[in-house]
């Protein structure tokens, strides 16, 4: 599996499409908001594990939010993150539409 | 050596920072806790730091405030958790330097790193969820900009973590 993370609209799905040349069916999206209230978030990796291309928005930056429910999200999407990232085999980081690889190689 | 370690909410920071005072030689290791426990979500959340810390060997002191104060009983490898805790602490709490929470900050790094052989201090990336804040926010956006800059300057290494892998 590819983790593929960065911020909001930072070109990672037309990362996913052009350079590791995914299909829409191969991919999963805004798993960061799959996180929030899920009981198991290490079963939920295991699951998402299954696709080849998993996409997460990263939403962990900036200022913590006051909003209790807001933070509780945050903090699962960061976790979830870091789970499916030691699950994968690569993991890269899109910013501004360039890609950083943080883990393994591109295919 | 000091070492800054830097990253959102849940980006495993603290894991992260945690192997770096794991992979040093320095003993004993110290876990220096910033936050004040008021609530049942900060209580929770030291439960879990705490979990973490387990059979690390890490003595935990707890340091709130007044960073310059604090004299270790023995040199060793230090863990600073977290450099936004301890900037709220001096900037809003009644024991807190207030103005001065600048220099209490820098004060109290300088003053561990010349009794410790290690430091790790993890801060928190806070700069890029918008570019206009009000009154208190702002103030405490710009003390932690100002300790990020002078801590960065005069740290030998400094990272980012992003799901959990150091960038730097």
């Amino acid at each position: 599996m590819i983790f593929v993370t960065g911020p909001l609209y930072s070109g990672k799905r037309e990362f996913a499409r052009t350079v590791l040349g995914c299909r829409e069916a191969d991919m999963v999206w805004d798993v960061q908001d799959l996180a929030a209230g899920c009981g198991d978030l290490e079963e939920l990796a295991r699951k998402l594990e299954n696709h080849p291309v998993v996409i997460a928005t990263e939403v962990g930056g900036g200022v913590v939010p006051m909003d209790r429910d807001q933070r509780a999200a945050r903090e699962a999407a960061g976790r979830l993150a870091c789970l499916l990232a030691k699950r994968a085999e690569t993991v890269v980081r899109v910013f501004c539409g360039l890609p950083t690889v943080l883990k393994g190689t591109l295919p | 050596m000091l070492t800054l370690v830097i990253g959102g909410s849940a980006s495993g920071k603290s894991e992260y920072a945690e192997s770096l005072i794991l992979a040093s030689p320095a003993r004993p290791r110290y876990y220096l806790a910033t936050m004040e426990v008021y609530d049942g979500e900060s209580r929770a959340r030291v439960a879990r730091h705490r979990a973490m810390r387990a059979e690390k060997e890490f003595e935990t002191i707890e340091c709130p405030v007044n960073l310059s104060a604090l004299t270790l009983p023995r040199p060793g490898a230090v863990l600073l958790e977290d450099l936004g805790n301890l900037a709220a602490n001096e900037l809003y709490s009644p024991r807190g330097a207030g103005a001065g929470a600048l220099d209490a900050i820098l004060q109290g790094v300088d003053r561990l790193l010349e009794q410790c052989s290690d430091l790790v201090v993890v801060s928190n990336e806070l700069f890029t969820g918008g570019s206009s804040y009000a009154g208190d926010t702002e103030a405490y956006l710009r003390l932690m900009a100002d300790a990020h800059l002078a801590l960065a300057k005069k740290a030998d290494r400094v990272c980012e973590v992003v799901c959990g892998i150091a960038q730097y």
